[in-house]
């Protein structure tokens, strides 16, 4: 009775396994889908920012170029915070301050730094995007593994031991009854 | 014609010989890296220039090609009589002594070492002020700009409040640009009539192009703290109420096409978005005034505004060119 009571539990968390099996499965292709856009747009910004910082360096020669630069005032300060998604947990990151311009950029560098400065935040999302993407695969890949454990091993060898001692108790009950039935026919010949 | 005036218009004609010519120019971009530049550079007047030992191999040529122009411009400028003379200090000394203030002042705000401060400037002599060592050996933006005061860059010093209330440095270059913007009016008033033409086609066009550009810029939103007047002290054929519908237009290429047709050439890029396009067009303007004014003229100011603007293109160029090689950047792209 215990084994079966324990065997409910473990088909019923199986089934909970399932569950959570297939909505990481469908959170991981989502997130591909999204993670294969944003990897292709910032693909394009990135080219979009190293060409608009060619002209500029060009335009304006490479000291004048690392001039301007010292004009950016403090560096990009960032916190990352912990978030979870189906009990997994990923790390969220926070933009405290952004690097600011202080000086008055030439038009060239200014676009460059601006095309820069879009492009940072969107890199820092997609790393932390790819980050979650990586650990709800790697938590999939735990889930489907455990769930696979439950349906192959674990679930048919209780099953086996259930029927085991099914069939040993169907027997000794046989045994049972068949003696019960020698003893009342014995007791039976014996009152004649 | 001045005698003055002819010598130097002689040796000028000597110089643009050894100027590189379009062929030399496409034959250095055509190098599949900085090695063969600098092998094909050796060739040339350049001569062999060095990059052994050098970490930044494109700021050291750069240095190299400022210091073959400066020394270009030094021979004819210092040479050049009376107020034409007087306009090309301005228009060459002032204009890099300027620079280089804004890049100490932004080294002292970055917190770079004296000596970096020192290495990213111009090499050039200190025009109007006593040195740039001890600019550079200050110990903060307010120490430098208080050395500027009883020089004609006091005028910085009325911005460092700004500095000091937001540390921001774009006041303090605003103030170096209209001082040097108001002498290039100045003097430029003072040229002799018949000069004065090329002039107007070159520095004022210049002017008027970097004030688009400026004016392109505060189109993202007009700094609060300043108005119109200081952001363009001075303007020429694009007048500052076209410079404010430039910042409040929605359509840019109606206010483009409303301007003179040598402008709107100009400033075409700017549809594509292409900036940096707009000053190779305005090399190319600056290319085409003084080679028709040297053609008008050949024993006149023109042969000498003709070499100057000659030796900038070529300085521009090869620091382009070189920092390309560096990069890695393929003849092709290029």
């Amino acid at each position: 009775m215990e084994m079966k009571k324990r065997i409910g539990f473990i088909e019923r968390g199986c089934g909970f396994l399932k569950l959570k099996r297939d909505h990481l499965a469908k959170e991981l292709s989502t997130s591909l889908e999204i993670l294969k856009g944003r990897r292709k747009l910032l693909l394009n910004n990135l080219k979009e920012a190293y060409s608009a910082l060619t002209a500029a360096y060009i335009s304006l020669g490479p000291s004048e170029v690392d001039s301007q630069a010292n004009s950016v005032k403090s560096a990009l300060v960032l916190e990352v915070l912990p978030r979870s998604v189906m009990g997994v947990r990923y790390p969220y990151v926070k933009i405290l301050s952004k690097p600011k311009v202080t000086a008055d950029l030439d038009i060239t560098l200014a676009r460059a730094s601006e095309k820069i400065f879009e492009i940072l935040e969107e890199l820092i999302q997609l790393a932390e995007f790819e980050s979650r993407a990586e650990r709800i695969a790697d938590e999939l890949g735990k889930t489907n593994r455990k769930v696979n454990a439950l349906e192959n091993t674990v679930i048919p060898n209780y099953k086996l031991v259930i029927k085991f001692i099914e069939s040993k108790l169907d027997e000794e009950s046989l045994e049972e009854l068949v003696r019960m039935k020698r003893i009342g026919g014995a007791l039976a010949s014996r009152r004649k | 014609m001045n005698l003055d005036l002819s010598y130097v218009v002689i040796r000028t004609h000597a110089r643009i010989a050894d100027l590189l010519n379009h062929e030399q120019i496409q034959r250095l971009a055509e190098s599949k890296d900085v090695e063969e530049f600098l092998e094909r550079l050796s060739k040339t007047t350049y001569g062999q220039i060095s990059n052994e030992g050098t970490e930044m191999v494109p700021v050291a040529l750069e240095k190299a090609f400022y210091e073959k122009f400066l020394e270009r411009i030094l021979e004819i400028v210092d040479l050049t009589p009376h107020k034409m003379g007087d306009f090309l200090k301005i228009y060459y000394y002032l204009r890099f002594e300027t620079l280089n203030l804004k890049r100490i002042i932004r080294g002292k705000f970055s917190g770079i070492s004296p000596d970096e401060n020192m290495a990213s400037l111009v090499p050039i002599n200190s025009y109007l002020i006593r040195s740039y060592k001890e600019l550079t050996e200050s110990v903060s933006v307010s120490e430098v700009v208080n050395h500027l005061k009883g020089t004609p860059y006091s005028g910085v010093a009325s911005r460092l409040n700004l500095y000091e209330k937001y540390d921001i440095i774009w006041p303090l270059e605003l103030a170096l640009n209209q001082i040097f913007a108001t002498s290039i009016f100045e003097n430029a008033k003072a040229l002799p009539r018949h000069d004065r033409q090329v002039i107007r086609n070159i520095v004022e066009f210049e002017a008027d192009i970097e004030n688009f550009l400026v004016a392109v810029k505060q189109r993202q939103g007009l700094r609060a703290e300043i108005n119109f007047e200081e952001i363009f002290p001075v303007t020429y054929r694009i007048s500052l109420d076209k410079l404010r519908e430039v910042v409040e237009t929605k359509d840019l290429k109606k206010v483009i096409e409303s301007l003179d047709q040598k402008y709107v050439r100009v400033l075409s890029p700017i549809y594509e978005g292409d900036v940096a396009l707009i000053r190779t067009g305005l090399r190319r303007h600056k290319y085409e005034t003084v080679t028709s004014a040297r053609a008008s003229n050949e024993f006149g100011f023109n042969v000498i505004m003709a070499y100057l603007i000659y030796s900038e293109i070529e300085k521009d160029n090869l620091v382009g060119i070189a920092w390309g090689k560096a990069q890695g950047i393929s003849p092709k792209n290029f």
